[in-house]
């Protein structure tokens, strides 16, 4: 496999500790987002400040890694000021890319910075090669991270039709099982959404509590889940919970699980993605240092042409459970 | 009915440090304001080492936090105050003086915040009980995990003029203090080894642990009035 | 007054005659058509669209096509590049691709584009956007903002189950154990949507399909004047299988202050005996929520 492309590992980072950990570990670039509601994952105690950012993108050039940062909310009208200084922060200290989902963002981040790196966040769900045509043609994007609604044929169909544009794809984590950036459940329930607020299903409007069978998961006043003593918990996503429908009871959108594709990767490769995405900038260190441990050996296995090697991350997937999600056309 | 009270052995370094030691040590009746001092020392000492630390609570700092070990008869009151951060050994806490509280077993949480575990994982695992405001729990652990404590390197190395109040405190906080020695990675390994056990097997279960716990507290708390 | 597209999964001869009755009785003056949600219920309604679109445009109302959400598959994109490439009538993008396909022509941006601020408003103005209707979860100031400063028309949803979410995965068939391949179609069972309970049996969401939709049904009858002021031009009905001739001329008498939106209000609560109503987010508020209120939740706090 030695004529394949070396793909990117890009891993997550919510804090300095973790930034170490991922590079430490072997990533090739490592993901994060300002201690602000202009990106994705902005959760009580996470992200960095603009001090955190330059000493990171220090550790992180001085051992050849790059330092990706995601501004992929989208602005608030009335004050653009705030995504504005993100971008103009991140390009000054030095970043290597921005990820960025608001098209007038890309485009005032294409305007002002027109020699910075912009990739298109997998929250603009760019999922055919119309919308990612756009992207790079308007706005001089570089890369896309796919939405994970594709197949992996699907996926080495689209790239040779959008190249030099790159593909950035979810090797593991969290999964969205809803097209990225189009979906408003969590505002619906809590009022506080990816798209305006950077928080999924936010902690602040969650609560468990104890009863008879067990512990229930509740966000904004819903039961999302309830989990008998024993069992495995999950955190109440909105759609990673059990619910009732035509008088039957189940994970209607999803089980809680984490997406793996350890086994996958030498497809993902042959399919000619750029860039392999690992999910997590709100979970510790252990788990970055862990599952970027895991994909950096999958990545040179697949490379080398050996076989993948087997790794157990049970202990760090949600519910305990994996899936390859959207790559297989059966989980449709 | 068996009385539950393992003995302490002294000199024990290279014996596992096992929750059931610790359980030992701790189920001898003592008055919480005993340990304080060895907890204050400590909480110094890993600030002064990481002194940004509770700068990421943001606007929760104000937010006290119950921890919980549930295999020790004591729990710890958390303030993560920016600046002037407190760690208060209680006897007991009511749910209404904190914002939330974390529940485990004392390896976990020390393995929790030394970054060894992963506390998504333990709580998916069951095996950390959370209560309260969700958001605060977040801050605090995104808090202590960013600042890449060593907990007991931290405190190893930062005691060192501390000594003497930890010395102080009577032959319990010395020996959860004093006796580890130089050996640094034997005691950690030894501390945290069920705790890194449970989360690579998915074995622990946190309920039926509490209830033993429970039982086991119950009795310990009765002997610690009648000997305060 | 726009007539959304039908959502959900009607049997084409029911989709033909509701836009038929809609054509000879509905005060509206602009009607949708397309599939909007999964592309393989398209070809069943395609026999119809010239019926419907003459019938329509002969009672004197704009027609716009609107695009499928979620365009993945190239037969997907090629139904969008002719779509796109329609003479005669007004095209709404439902997903960035075919308003890329559309720029240069007059065109709508859908309610599924995300349009959340100044900048993007503007980016899709200058690629010939002369409306938007804006996504379902943004409060009144920001609406407010974004009428003031466009030259498009603003368009608000107004009535009817929201859409929240799109995916490649299809829930109607998940839900009787069936893949979204052989899928049998029973989304068509649902003409309002599955209705989606929590355990406590509370009624939460609504399956369509692919789509995830509110089970509470939007009635911003209360803010339609307060709106118009902001400079919001239209207001989006979305379809459901309740009288919406009917459901038009409330939202009308009351757009035109002929009648008192408590009144229209109670009046809408008999035309929808089962509906529950939501008007959360338009007060920046959770969007399940109904605030009649005004003390309580301002739709233009500090004003």
């Amino acid at each position: 496999m030695s004529d394949l492309e070396r793909p990117e590992l890009v891993c997550p980072a919510g804090t300095p500790a973790a930034l170490q950990s991922a590079v430490d570990a072997g990533a090739d670039a490592v993901y994060l987002g300002f201690r602000d509601e202009t990106n994705a994952r902005n959760f009580p105690g996470l992200n960095f400040n603009r001090k955190e950012l330059e000493a990171g993108i220090a550790y992180a050039h001085e051992r050849g890694a790059k330092i990706l940062v995601a501004i992929n909310t989208f602005p608030r009208a009335g004050t653009p000021e705030i995504w504005h200084k993100a971008v103009d922060d991140a390009v000054t200290l030095g970043a290597d890319a921005l990820i960025l989902a608001d098209i007038g963002l890309i485009g005032y981040a294409a305007r002002t910075h027109p020699q910075a790196r912009l990739h298109l966040s997998v929250q603009a769900a760019a999922s055919n090669p119309e919308s990612i045509r756009f992207y790079a043609e308007r706005f001089g994007v570089r890369r896309v991270v796919l939405p994970r609604v594709l197949t992996v044929q699907e996926i080495a169909a689209l790239n040779p039709r959008i190249r030099p544009v790159e593909t950035e794809v979810f090797v593991f984590g969290g999964l969205c099982v809803m097209a990225e950036g189009r979906c408003a459940l969590s505002s619906y329930a809590t009022g506080r959404s990816p798209n305006m607020n950077g928080v999924c299903s936010p902690a602040g409007h969650v609560r468990y509590v104890e009863t008879a069978e067990g512990i229930s998961s509740e966000l904004g006043g819903f039961t999302i889940n309830r989990f008998g003593r024993g069992e495995q918990a999950g955190y109440p996503t909105l759609c990673k919970g059990r619910f009732q429908a035509h008088g039957k009871t189940s994970y209607l959108f999803e089980e809680p699980t984490s997406l793996n594709t350890l086994a996958m990767l030498p497809d993902l490769i042959k399919a000619g993605v750029t860039a392999f995405k690992i999910e997590g900038r709100q979970r510790g260190r252990a788990y970055v240092g862990a599952v970027v441990r895991a994909f950096r050996a999958g990545v040179d296995a697949a490379l080398a042409g050996k076989p993948m090697p087997e790794i157990n991350l049970d202990d760090i997937t949600e519910g305990g459970r994996q899936t390859t999600g959207a790559y297989e056309r059966a989980w449709r | 009915m068996s009385n539950p009270s393992p003995r302490l052995e002294p000199k024990s370094g290279h014996a596992p440090f096992s929750p059931a030691l610790l359980l030992g040590l701790a189920l001898r009746p003592v008055r919480p304001s005993l340990l304080q001092p060895a907890f204050d020392a400590g909480l110094r000492a890993v600030v002064r080492r990481h002194p940004d630390m509770f700068e990421r609570m943001g606007s929760f700092g104000d937010a006290a936090v119950c921890l919980d070990p549930v295999d020790l008869p004591f729990v710890l009151l958390m303030e993560p105050h920016a600046t002037e951060p407190r760690l208060t050994v209680r006897a007991s806490i009511e749910p209404e003086e904190v914002s939330a509280t974390i529940r485990g077993p004392m390896a976990t949480l020390i393995a929790l915040a030394e970054g060894r575990v992963d506390g998504d994982a333990l709580f998916f695992s069951r095996e950390l009980v959370v209560e309260g405001d969700t958001e605060v729990i977040v801050a605090l652990r995104n808090a202590i995990d960013g600042a890449g404590l060593d907990l007991m390197g931290d405190l190893l190395r930062g005691l060192g003029p501390f000594a003497g109040p930890v010395r102080g405190v009577g032959n319990l906080a010395a020996s959860l203090f004093g006796w580890v020695g130089d050996e640094v990675e034997s005691l950690r390994r030894s501390l945290i080894a069920r705790a890194l056990a449970a989360a690579d097997a998915q074995n622990a279960r946190l309920a039926e642990l509490e209830a033993e716990v429970a039982s086991l507290r119950k009795q310990v708390r009765a002997k610690g009035r009648a000997a305060s | 007054m726009t007539l959304g597209p039908v959502l959900f999964n009607w049997s084409p001869e029911a989709w033909r005659d509701f836009h038929f009755r809609i054509a000879d009785e509905a005060d509206v003056d602009t009607v949708c058509l397309g599939e909007v949600v999964c592309s393989k219920r398209l070809p069943f309604l395609m026999p119809h669209f010239p019926d419907v679109i003459e019938r329509l445009t002969k009672a004197g109302k704009e027609v716009v096509l609107s695009s499928l959400a979620l365009i993945m598959t190239d037969r997907e994109l090629e139904q969008a590049r002719e779509l796109a490439a329609t003479e005669g009538l007004l095209v709404e993008a439902n997903d960035v691709s075919v308003a890329s396909l559309r720029a240069g022509r007059p065109f709508v941006v859908g309610p599924m584009v995300n349009v959340y601020n100044e900048g993007t408003l503007a980016a899709f103005e200058e690629m010939g956007a002369s409306r938007v209707c804006l996504p379902a979860e943004l409060p009144a100031p920001v609406i407010k903002i974004l009428a003031e400063g466009t030259k498009a028309e603003i368009e608000v949803q107004a009535f009817g189950r929201l859409p929240l979410a799109i995916s490649a995965r299809c829930y109607a068939a998940r839900a009787r154990n069936l893949a979204k391949d052989s899928c049998q179609y029973v989304c068509n069972l649902d003409p309002d949507g599955m209705e989606v309970d929590t355990l406590d049996d509370e009624p939460f969401l609504a399956v369509n399909g692919t789509q995830t939709m509110s089970y509470h049904y939007l009635n911003l009858l209360f803010e339609l004047t307060a709106l118009r002021k902001a400079g919001v031009k239209r207001f989006r009905l979305w379809p459901q299988t309740v009288d919406m001739v009917a459901v038009a001329a409330l939202f009308r008498a009351v757009a035109n202050g002929a009648m008192d939106p408590a009144e229209a209000s109670a009046r809408l609560t008999g035309l929808c005996p089962d509906a529950e109503f939501a008007n959360g987010y338009i007060r920046g508020r959770e969007g399940h929520v109904f605030i009649d209120d005004d003390g309580d939740a301002p739709l233009f706090p500090g004003d």
